[in-house]
């Protein structure tokens, strides 16, 4: 049995530190003028946005020298964040998460209010490629065979993504492959996705490598979008011109000064950086990145006019 | 197993368990906060500990929250979350008739029973429960949906008209925003904030709390208090052996609590309600169910607390949390670098199992928790209604904005509310609405994605086909046609006599 008057003396210590060391304010930005700030998860707790706020949170307090606060505004789709976020007043105490292309997409919808050119971008934390997976104990074990399949009948394979926008990035996939399947959207997130799969309900589901590796052990991958080896997911073919990458990162509303963007912009990528969060992303089939706010809002442009049609 | 034992009784996990179950006793308790919002907020501060304390304060917290929800259900007729609405079908009642430390003691007791069963099952059926979990496809979900809707035959009063309706207006309802498939905006009238759809807890809180203050308001005059309340000898020791000596009611309850609570989805109160209309289904006097029968507050918090232990059993093996508060916690140890699934329950199974058992010891507290609690919970009843219902209106306001931080919210609970106290003066039971908004989420797109599937694979293999399909169908049924027969009956003989 293990005694630990130590654990408690040690949690207790801690929670005083963290305390006292978040009222003292660190070695904050001179020119960071909120009291405290927002974060808006436009998910689920427990998500994958959730887990990159609170991932980031503890270096962004240090950077800013305030508390941040996750207040999750989840529906449909991230779009009720979103335009909260686009209502909110553009000082730089609010942000929240973005997640290209969903904040493209989920801003073609009528009447949400809000489009995707409007948001002032922060900076892009990490990215990871599409991946078709199958149930672990599938016929089609390989994307030769999965094609086959698909070939041989028209329509019969049944394949899973996230709600609208996974439709438009398998649709892509299916074109490039030359197949025909049956789409079943996922709504709620990744999580529903992956007991279907795992349960042989479905044949197949095109979601991000991140998922594909946090699941490795329930569910084989088979094929990864664009032309870099995941290292998570060793051996598995690439598809070149499958163009399905996920990239997530952090916007303030429209109209937030420049220079409190730079500010926010150091702080995300301060926190970012750290040798933890990097190690938490490698290991989780992420690509970290690491943007200014020009090479962020050049990589949003050439995003955005991906999808302009 | 035993060195988890151990690591789960040290002194660190008991105190940190203790105070997550402290936590869970208000949070439960507080209508809009949620187990699941309880235990996002207190993740940060489990960072501190190691994982093991952080995550068995985590799990203290959720079952704790899964009994105190009972509370405000019974003394209030307000379920603090979702899961114990059909707890106040008769917890409510009890209370009316001064049995109102009965029902909060029954409540407890079943709770602790519950949860130590759900332990007991993670600790020992892991495996082979986790592998029927994955038998259930979108069909399936669809018909535990239908079978968990055919409640409207116990709870409907004295029109299943009235109660289908009900239940009707409820999953219309769940269906306003954005739909899960094909994402199309429903029934928005153009507002925005209607997108994200109608917050499940904020409208759970307009059907239950306002009508609720609306007719304690209007009764000011007749009544003073929701009821008598006199503190009452030996009520606790009478009320335990009540429970422990029904057996099969327990078990019943606790078994299907459990297995729900392995499904992915569908959580503590679906569990509920189909504990609790099992339980009305298998007993030989139904009169009372619905107007202060005890088995009713055991048979739904001895499943709700069943739950939640069973959903950590598919984060542990397959790395699917099984509840929203299952999904808080896979975060907070992925945070730490860990993934939960078959990998850490390989390599970490210390881990795995000393939250097994601190969930079980978690059940053991919650009880004395509660007791300790109860008298002094109790005398809510002793306010005066003209204090008592501006507090109940103020702690709904507050909930329903506080789940989304949405004014919005707000508005809705409140035309939710108004819409219910009006339909009530119609014979409507609020209990149907309640179980759409429960149960549509579920059904829909369930449907939705069977039906996308049935397109490739064919209807008759996705829905009618399949061992768990098959029972599914059969027990809706069965359930349907012994309401309609004992209507039919009772009808026959209202004619005679």
């Amino acid at each position: 049995m293990n005694f630990s008057i130590n654990t408690i003396m040690k949690g207790i210590t801690a929670s005083v530190f963290g305390a006292t060391f978040l009222l003292s304010g660190g070695t904050a930005f001179a020119d960071y003028s909120c009291k405290s700030a927002t974060f808006i998860v436009p998910y689920s707790p427990g998500g994958g946005s959730d887990q990159m706020a609170r991932r980031l949170v503890p270096g962004l307090e240090e950077a800013l020298g305030v508390k941040v606060n996750i207040v999750y505004k989840t529906g449909g789709g991230g779009a009720v964040g979103f335009s909260e976020l686009h209502r909110s007043d553009p000082d730089g105490c609010t942000f929240s998460n973005t997640v290209v292309p969903n904040v493209i997409i989920s801003s073609k919808g009528d009447g949400v209010g809000y489009e995707a050119g409007d948001f002032e971008y922060i900076g892009m934390t990490e990215s990871s490629a599409g991946t078709l997976m199958v149930p672990k104990d599938s016929k089609y074990q390989s994307i030769d065979s999965f094609v086959a399949a698909a070939l041989e009948n028209p329509g019969m394979l049944t394949v899973a993504g996230t709600g609208g926008s996974g439709l438009s990035r398998w649709k892509q996939l299916e074109e490039v492959l030359g197949i025909e399947t049956t789409y079943v959207p996922v709504g709620g997130g990744v999580g529903k996705m992956i007991p279907m799969l795992a349960g042989s309900h479905i044949d197949g589901a095109a979601t991000g490598a991140n998922h594909a590796t946090k699941h490795k052990a329930i569910v084989n991958s088979i094929l990864v979008a664009g032309s870099n080896e995941v290292p998570t997911l060793p051996g598995i073919p690439n598809e070149p011109d499958w163009n399905y990458v996920i990239t997530w990162g952090l916007m303030a509303p429209p109209g937030t000064p420049a220079d409190v963007v730079e500010t926010l912009n150091a702080a995300m990528n301060s926190a970012a950086q750290s040798s933890s969060v990097q190690e938490a992303l490698i290991k989780g089939g992420y690509v970290p990145h690491n943007m200014s706010v020009a090479e962020t809002n050049a990589f949003m442009d050439a995003e955005i006019a991906k999808y302009a049609d | 197993m035993i060195e988890a034992f151990y690591m789960a009784i040290s002194p660190s996990y008991l105190m940190y368990m203790t105070i997550g179950v402290m936590l869970g006793l208000v949070v439960g308790t507080l209508p809009g906060l949620t187990a699941t919002m309880g235990t996002a907020l207190l993740v940060p501060f489990t960072f501190a500990l190691p994982t093991g304390e952080g995550i068995a304060m985590l799990g203290g917290l959720y079952v704790c929250a899964m009994f105190s929800d009972a509370i405000p259900a019974c003394l209030v007729n307000t379920p603090g979350t979702p899961a114990a609405m059909a707890t106040g079908f008769d917890g409510y009642p009890m209370v009316k008739q001064g049995r109102g430390q009965e029902a909060i003691v029954a409540a407890c007791f079943s709770s602790a029973l519950g949860t130590i069963f759900g332990a007991a099952c993670y600790l020992l059926l892991a495996w082979p429960m986790v592998s029927i979990a994955l038998k259930f496809g979108p069909a399936q979900f669809f018909w535990l949906g239908v079978f968990a809707l055919t409640i409207i035959g116990s709870l409907a009063g004295n029109s299943i008209l009235k109660g289908i309706a009900g239940a009707s207006i409820g999953i219309i309802i769940s269906c306003i925003g954005i739909s899960h498939a094909g994402e199309i905006n429903r029934f928005t009238l153009n507002i925005p904030e209607l997108r994200g759809g109608v917050s499940l807890v904020a409208a759970l809180i307009g059907v239950f709390a306002v009508p609720q203050v609306f007719s304690m308001i209007l009764n000011l005059k007749k009544q003073e208090f929701v009821a008598e309340y006199k503190p009452e000898k030996g009520v606790i020791l009478k009320t335990i052996k009540k429970v422990l000596s029904a057996p099969v009611h327990f078990l019943r309850s606790a078994v299907i609590g459990s297995f729900i609570g392995i499904l992915p989805g569908a959580g503590s109160p679906i569990a509920a309600i189909v504990s609790y209309n099992e339980a009305v289904r298998w007993s030989k006097d139904k009169s009372q169910y619905g107007k202060g029968d005890i088995r009713g507050v055991t048979a739904s918090e001895i499943a709700n607390n069943a739950a939640a232990p069973a959903a950590m059993i598919p984060l542990v093996t397959l790395g699917v949390p099984g509840s929203a508060p299952a999904a808080v916690i896979a975060g907070a140890l992925m945070l730490r670098g860990l993934n939960p699934g078959p990998e850490l329950f390989a390599s970490n199974s210390a881990l795995v199992y000393s939250f097994g058992w601190s969930l079980l010891i978690a059940g053991i507290v919650v009880f004395f928790v509660g007791m300790l609690a109860t008298p002094l919970l109790v005398r809510v009843i002793k306010i005066p209604l003209r204090l008592l219902a501006p507090m109940i209106m103020f702690l709904a306001i507050i909930g329903a904005y506080a789940i989304r931080n949405n004014v919005f919210d707000v508005y809705l609970m409140l035309i939710i509310g108004v819409f219910v106290f009006l339909i009530r003066k119609l014979g409507f039971h609020p209990g149907p609405i309640g179980l759409g908004f429960i149960l549509g989420p579920i059904i829909e797109p369930s449907l939705v994605q069977a039906l996308y599937i049935s397109h490739a694979v064919g209807v008759q293999k996705v829905f009618f086909t399949g061992s768990v399909n098959i029972i599914l169908i059969t027990i809706s049924i069965v359930s349907v046609s012994a309401v309609a027969i004992s209507r039919f009956r009772a009808r026959r003989k209202s004619v005679l006599t």
